[in-house]
């Protein structure tokens, strides 16, 4: 009991350090920027490239599709730069020499993020709501919720395996960018993934996202948890496998970037 | 008293100066892994989102000429506001800002050969796209005119080449500048209209896009590869032109306020 709540002290005390040192967006300025003015744009183009090419009354498949996949932002790109930060300030000798316990560290650094995801969405569902009535009377508005926090947390499990590439590589923000907009193309954001070709369906459905939007779509569409429960479930196992396998990867590389003194090659 | 000889040695060096930091640009450039990221991957994954959008069930197959050239307008602006605007920026990270304000050369004349290698490297964002059009979606252009269209590209080129000019000094003085245009990098797009035509975009936001240059200059552009719609082409580019000159002539004081900020505060490296 006692070791639990060590472990307890140290995940809250790295989640707040988290924020206040490694949130790169914690200042008005930048969360206006990264936060509001990206979503936002993200989806009015979308939305207006989706209408240009298949008219308006499509508007809303693009908008959902859109708000939902801005978890990436937070999932992908937050996860991934708090290793990058650590990196860039300094900062990742210092923790991978703590005796901390890794799993919970590595946890720690996701938390802020999906909470933050949570709420990208919840800011493009309402700009979705204002701009292109988005009608939720009929939807099942807390099955809807569940999706989000699910799709949240398994973006975060992804984020988390391309995040332990930061322990050995300078410039990891790139593989963010990378796969942030891949999964625009991939996860049936703004086409259905049977679109795709045979091996980019496998990609898909073995990424987040896919299963988690469709979960989304039917649950905007007034769907119970009965009709999406094998969707959300899958969605979770994805999220926890692409986790577990960054835990994996992070324990791998930080033996590897502690060998080669990569953690300070800049 | 024969002035031609001296101002002829005043010219030929700043040519030289500004071909130096052309070369200097180019070569750091291959080198970062950022600049492929711009003018290569990330113009690739918005092409084939746009190219997958517009040959969708229902869509015109004339919608599919914004997915061939729109990734490639993509790249282009994104390496012409974040690589070449960040010019004085980058020299600042290096700790190199002080010895290029010391240099005789005026600071103007090393951007323009930063830009220019940066421009250089945005065109090549059409490469992929078009390839990925082509052999991805079996997409070309349909009535390609080929004199304006160059035309129109230099003309956008032109605009690029004032607004990454016009952006330097603002990303040096003011930091979070930079962060608000990444920010509203999908609205630029969606003004401009590089992957659909502005018109589709409500009455205001048109008005908007209207005081853009490379709304202008996009617009005569993809007339230059379709038959059908106006070809207003000369008032296009007389537009673009005129904005792009009128971006640099505000130019013109930030680079007074760098200046101030450099030499007469000392402030620049600091803010």
């Amino acid at each position: 009991m006692k070791h639990l709540g060590l472990e307890a002290g140290v995940f809250a005390r790295s989640l707040y350090l988290q924020y206040v040192a490694l949130f790169q967006w914690a200042t008005v300025r930048g969360y206006i920027a990264y936060k509001v003015l990206l979503p936002v744009t993200q989806i009015l183009f979308f939305v207006e490239l989706g209408v240009y090419a298949t008219g308006r009354q499509n508007a809303l498949y693009f908008a959902l599709g859109n708000a939902l996949q801005l978890t990436a932002n937070a999932g992908i790109f937050g996860v991934i730069a708090t290793v990058a930060n650590e990196r860039q300030y300094g900062t990742l000798p210092i923790l991978l020499a703590s005796p901390a316990n890794r799993l919970v560290t590595f946890m720690s650094r996701a938390v802020v993020n999906v909470i933050d995801g949570i709420a990208t969405v919840v800011i493009g569902l309402a700009i979705v709501v204002v701009l292109f009535g988005l009608d939720l009377r009929q939807a099942n508005l807390p099955l809807l919720g569940l999706c989000v926090v699910i799709i949240s947390v398994t973006t975060a499990g992804l984020g988390l395996m391309f995040g332990s590439i930061g322990l050995v590589m300078r410039d990891a923000i790139i593989v963010a960018n990378i796969v942030y907009y891949l999964l625009l193309i991939i996860c049936g954001i703004n086409f259905p993934v049977s679109r795709l070709p045979g091996a980019l369906q496998v990609l898909a459905y073995s990424l987040p996202l896919t299963r988690g939007v469709q979960a989304a779509r039917d649950a905007a569409a007034g769907a119970t948890l009965g009709h999406v429960s094998g969707l959300l479930a899958g969605e979770l196992l994805v999220g926890a496998a692409w986790a577990l396998g960054g835990y994996f990867l992070f324990r791998g590389l930080e033996n590897w970037s502690r060998r080669g003194g990569l953690q300070e090659a800049y | 008293m024969n002035l031609l000889g001296p101002q002829r040695l005043v010219v030929r060096s700043l040519v030289r100066a500004a071909f130096s930091a052309f070369v200097l640009s180019v070569r750091l450039r291959v080198i970062s892994p950022w600049s492929y990221l711009n003018w290569l991957v990330f113009p690739l994954l918005f092409a084939i989102v746009g190219l997958y959008v517009l040959s969708l069930p229902g869509a015109g197959s004339s919608h599919l000429v914004y997915g061939v050239l729109g990734g490639g307008l993509i790249g282009y602006w994104s390496v012409a506001y974040i690589d070449a605007g960040n010019g004085i920026q980058d020299e600042r990270w290096n700790g190199t800002l002080e010895q290029i304000f010391a240099t005789p050369t005026p600071l103007w004349v090393i951007l323009l050969g930063k830009v220019c290698g940066g421009l250089l490297f945005g065109l090549f964002a059409f490469v992929p796209t078009a390839a990925a059009a082509f052999f991805g979606f079996h997409a070309v252009l349909p009535a390609l005119d080929p004199w304006r269209f160059v035309i129109s590209l230099g003309v956008l080129t032109l605009s690029f080449f004032c607004i990454a000019i016009t952006m330097a000094p603002l990303f040096a003085l003011w930091r979070w500048a930079f962060s608000m245009i990444n920010g509203f990098e999908l609205g630029v797009y969606i003004l401009c209209g590089f992957m659909f035509p502005v018109a589709v975009l409500a009455p205001w936001a048109q008005g908007v896009a209207g005081f853009l240059a490379p709304t202008w200059a996009v617009k005569a552009l993809y007339a230059a590869t379709v038959a059908q719609g106006p070809h207003d082409f000369a008032a296009w580019w007389a537009v673009t032109s005129g904005l792009s000159l009128a971006y640099l002539a505000g130019a013109y004081f930030l680079y007074a306020l760098v200046e101030r900020e450099a030499r007469v505060s000392g402030e620049l490296a600091l803010v």
